[in-house]
């Protein structure tokens, strides 16, 4: 059977105004994507949200603004496309300007999630550069120095973790 | 409930992330995505916003989602880490059952992985269960059968009855229905020459206690004169006699009818007003009447006293025991559950009345009731039955002198024919010792001892005149001290099996010291006590016993040769003597609309179970009531008929049906049925004017053919069906075919002019009668409908018809009073 290839979008969202963050939810984020994309191309635009493993939101931290969107690899294009033409999003009446900011096309979920590692990590360094008092800096160092040693008890318990512990649910 | 895909599924992403967003729903994170379900550590972010975002804030978020995603990459899903382990250019196709192909560092743990395959899914220990025989000892099947009765309680005969009967589950007892032997004209023979024997057990006893003018103050709110003897009938106060009457709600009558009870006052003790009086109602009736009697009495504060210790201790038991822990049974003998076991340890058992001193007491289970209809029941009795000896008395509390008298009288009763020939419901109280010392080697038959009965002749004759003397109806049973008593002293079959075999010559009456004779209670049924013809037929004895002796006393009966009968002879029993029963022939009482109800579901269910080519079509017969039948439609519908004939005023508006059971109007109704003639317009225009809505209780007897079913209905005949029978031509007019589908009428249909013939009820208990060798039916019929059938044709003469037939029969009606 050939296989049906997809292509993830990492999306970075961008507020003006940090404190209307409790609105993104990911059917909101759809709802403006499938509106842009109809706006741009049409009834052909349209049409790709209604096939089997169309677009499709698959990941939303509200708090960081990162979105996770699939598509069709022959639709990805169109899509990445109509990005830009989104200028807000609604969420019962209420309006919320924003943009979006395509940082990775990826194959499959593992590569984006391989790069929101990178990038997250070079964000925290360049905000470790700009931050204005102690207290942020104290904050920021921390949590550069908790991410990196889930990166070291990662990579230990990556080789001497049995089948067993794996099934126990 | 997650099936088994969804679970393989969670189990495979439970490392994947899950969307965070606020949401309004009051949890941090909802899922969405490619999870659903619970994270088990959670990544709990507060609900609400920090008043102001700072770096630290979005670091601390940014952070957060770096772990997640490492954990998320770091351990693929579903895959197994010893294959994954390998680099790809290593790994081969083979590797997972063929081990050889892995290196030597992975090998084993390759071979575990294989192992756990081939051993399949942990299934929780299973307990062992033990062999056949194991199961079926004593002491666990005791357990078992404890459990068994928590649903539907078990009479004490039960496993007697279950081998030999079919079993049903009525009014919360499991009763014995019908003898899986072809025995029905059998037993219809038994009850007419020899004898039948019932468990009615499973009648509730209520026990009144208290001052003698307080009782049968609040009692007469509950009957009517009209309807017979009341509780303060002269005969039954004194104890010597077992009188039946019917109850009412408190002060309704004649409408609130609550059901047939029978009771019996104990004797009076001398110089004293307190009196003890048992009233035996059936279990439909007990919701019914016990509120009734604690409102009538004012006992409204309930005595909630720890049952005897045998029944606690079996439920306690009962909570205690798992089913399949009966391995570790040894701490308490499995004892039988006696009495009224499945009741919970807190029911209120008595109830008591400040004001009114008396006390009301739940005897349900705690006494054995078993019957023996027919006219042989004397001669079983005494058969079975031996006076106990001067020295078992001193356990049982009883004179020794009445003991005596009790003794003669029983003795006498040898001399009786028949035992139709005792006076009406005379009670004889004995103390006897225990029927299995003296059980036959064999079963065998009782037969009269005719010469015995010539020798006789004179002590019966007094018997039979005067009944019973009102001192020996005394009896020991009414004490509970004394019936717990001799439930506790009671030989268990094991130590008498043993006794047995030590006698020397096999068979003999086995001698036991020490042991303690049982007071019982012997109550006479009468039986058919109204009308004229086969007066007495059904009359029989009723044995009472304190619980726990009911086996010890059933297999010496059933040795005297008797035969058995369940549920369904008690149905026709009560069909061959004309008297309706309880539940079913009793529609204007609660328990009897419940029953038509059950009845109503029960034939639907049956109809419906046939394929629609091949049930009866009610419609095309004509038979508005094939399953249930309308009889407040049918009262109303009568009244409107009569008002039209014009002689009547009308009434002030619709009236409850009731069965008519003023004893005088019944009698003056049976003479006008005998001839017809008497009957004048105003005399009934009277009648019909005072019993408004009221229903009859009629026998009616085929003149020829037929044999008529449940819900036949019984219609008033024209002037050309009579001219017929009389030229002798005819069995019967027919019924013209409806057609069907109905046409559309205007209003509801109505249901006695429905058929050509008017109709003027439905048969309750239709059958051939093997007594009379003709058809004969109990049906309800309207009063009113009856009074204008006798004016206008001067005949009691009616026609019946099945409800899956269109032939019409001539029956002739009687009113038993």
């Amino acid at each position: 059977m050939v296989r049906f290839k997809s292509r993830y979008l990492l999306c970075e969202l961008c507020v003006s105004e940090p404190s209307s963050l409790h609105l993104f939810e990911d059917k909101v984020v759809y709802q403006a994507l499938r509106g842009a994309v109809n706006r741009a191309h049409g009834d052909y635009g349209a049409a790709i949200f209604n096939i089997t493993l169309g677009v499709l939101v698959k990941y939303l931290n509200a708090h960081t603004g990162v979105v996770l969107i699939r598509c069709r690899k022959a639709h990805y294009r169109l899509v990445w496309s109509s990005l830009p033409f989104i200028t807000f999003l609604e969420n019962r009446g209420q309006k919320v300007r924003c943009f979006f900011n395509c940082i990775h096309v990826g194959g499959t979920i593992r590569t984006s999630q391989k790069f929101l590692i990178k990038y997250n990590r070079q964000q925290l360094q360049r905000m470790l550069l700009d931050c204005k008092t102690d207290a942020e800096k104290q904050d920021v160092r921390k949590a550069i120095l908790s991410c990196s040693l889930n990166l070291i008890k990662g990579e230990e318990t990556d080789g001497s973790d049995d089948d067993g512990d794996e099934e126990d649910t | 409930m997650p099936g088994a895909k969804e679970r393989m599924r969670e189990k495979k992403m439970k490392n994947q992330p899950r969307s965070v967003q606020y949401s309004s729903r009051g949890q941090g994170s909802q899922a969405s995505g490619w999870v659903r379900g619970h994270q088990a550590e959670g990544h709990r972010y507060s609900q609400d916003l920090p008043k102001h975002i700072t770096a630290s804030f979005f670091a601390g978020a940014r952070a957060a989602e770096v772990s997640v995603m490492l954990k998320a990459v770091s351990k693929p899903t579903g895959s197994c880490q010893v294959f994954t382990a390998l680099p790809k250019h290593m790994r081969r196709r083979a590797m997972s059952h063929n081990t050889h192909r892995l290196p030597l560092r992975l090998r084993d743990a390759a071979l575990r992985l294989a192992e756990r395959s081939q051993r399949g899914p942990e299934k929780p220990p299973q307990a062992k269960s033990r062999s056949r025989r194991a199961r079926r000892r004593h002491t666990h099947l005791l357990l078992e059968f404890n459990r068994r009765q928590r649903r539907s309680r078990w009479l004490e005969t039960h496993i007697w009855h279950a081998k030999r009967f079919h079993m049903q589950n009525s009014w919360s007892y499991r009763l014995p229905h019908t003898p899986t032997a072809k025995s029905y004209r059998a037993s219809y023979r038994a009850m007419d020459t020899h004898t039948l024997l019932q468990d009615l057990s499973y009648f509730c006893c209520l026990e009144l206690q208290g001052p003698e003018e307080q009782i049968l103050r609040a009692l007469s709110q509950l009957t009517s004169k009209q309807t017979g003897p009341t509780f303060a009938a002269s005969v039954c106060l004194s104890g010597a006699r077992v009188g039946r009457l019917l109850l009412y709600r408190a002060g309704q009558y004649p409408h609130g009818a609550l059901g047939p009870v029978e009771f019996l006052w104990r004797p009076r003790a001398p110089e004293c007003t307190h009196r003890q009086l048992w009233i035996w109602i059936h279990p439909a009736l007990k919701q019914d009447v016990l509120p009734e009697l604690q409102a009538v009495c004012q006992c409204c504060e309930s005595v909630c006293e720890v049952s005897a210790s045998s029944s606690a201790a079996a439920v306690d038991e009962l909570r205690n025991r798992k089913r399949k822990c009966t391995a570790d049974a040894a701490e308490l003998p499995a004892k039988r559950l006696l009495g009224d076991g499945t009741r919970a340890v807190g029911d209120p058992v008595r109830w008591e009345s400040a004001d009114t001193h008396i006390t009301i007491s739940d005897l349900t289970m705690e006494i054995v009731r078993f019957r023996l209809i027919g006219p042989l029941a004397h001669l079983v009795l005494t058969d079975t039955l031996h006076a106990a000896n001067e020295e078992a008395l001193r356990g049982v509390c009883v004179d020794a002198d009445l003991h005596q008298q009790q003794r003669d009288v029983f003795t006498q009763l040898r001399g009786v024919c028949s035992t139709a020939e005792l006076p009406a419901g005379c009670v004889l109280g004995l103390t006897v010792s225990d029927p299995r010392l003296t059980l036959p080697q064999r079963r065998g038959k009782t037969v009269p001892d005719l010469q015995h009965i010539s020798t006789e002749s004179s002590h019966a004759r007094d018997l039979t005149l005067r009944g019973v003397p009102a001192h020996c109806s005394q009896s020991a049973l009414w004490d509970t001290s004394v019936r717990d008593h001799v439930t506790d002293s009671r030989l268990s079959e094991q130590e008498l099996n043993r006794v047995r075999s030590d006698v020397l010559v096999p068979g003999s009456a086995v001698c036991v010291s020490g042991v303690c004779a049982v007071p019982l209670l012997l109550l006479h049924q009468p039986g058919r006590v109204c009308g004229q013809e086969r007066l007495r037929w059904g009359s029989g004895w009723d044995l009472l016993l304190p619980k726990g002796w009911a086996m010890a006393f059933w297999v010496p009966l059933v040795y005297r040769g008797v035969r058995v009968g369940g549920l369904h002879m008690s149905v026709k029993h009560a069909q061959f003597m004309a008297q309706p029963h309880f539940p079913h022939d009793y529609p204007d009482c609660p328990a009897g609309e419940r029953c038509q109800s059950e009845q109503e579901a029960e034939l639907l269910e049956k109809f419906k179970r046939r394929p629609p080519s091949k049930r009866t079509n009610y419609v095309k017969h004509g038979c508005v009531a094939p399953f249930r039948c309308p009889w407040q439609q049918l009262v109303d519908e009568w009244a409107e008929l009569v008002e039209l004939g014009g002689e009547t005023q009308s009434r002030a508006g619709p009236v409850q049906f009731t069965v008519l059971r003023s004893v005088s109007v019944l009698r003056q109704l049976s003479a006008w049925c005998s001839s017809a003639s008497a009957v004048t317009p105003a005399a009934a225009a009277a009648l019909h004017q005072e019993q408004q809505g009221a229903l009859l209780w009629v026998r009616l007897r085929l003149l020829g053919k037929g044999r008529p079913e449940l819900h036949a209905a019984v219609c008033v005949p024209t002037t050309s069906d009579l001219q017929q029978l009389t030229d002798g031509q005819s069995s019967g007019p027919q019924e013209p075919r409806h057609p069907d589908p109905q046409p559309e009428s205007e209003g509801s249909r109505s249901v006695v002019s429905h058929c050509s013939r008017r109709t003027l009820g439905w048969v309750q208990q239709g059958d051939f009668s093997l007594s009379s060798g003709r058809g004969e039916a109990l049906a309800f019929i309207s009063l009113s409908g009856l009074l204008q059938m006798m004016i206008q044709h001067q005949r009691s003469l009616v026609l019946l018809r099945n409800p899956s037939s269109l032939q019409y029969r001539y029956a002739h009606v009687y009113i038993d009073s």
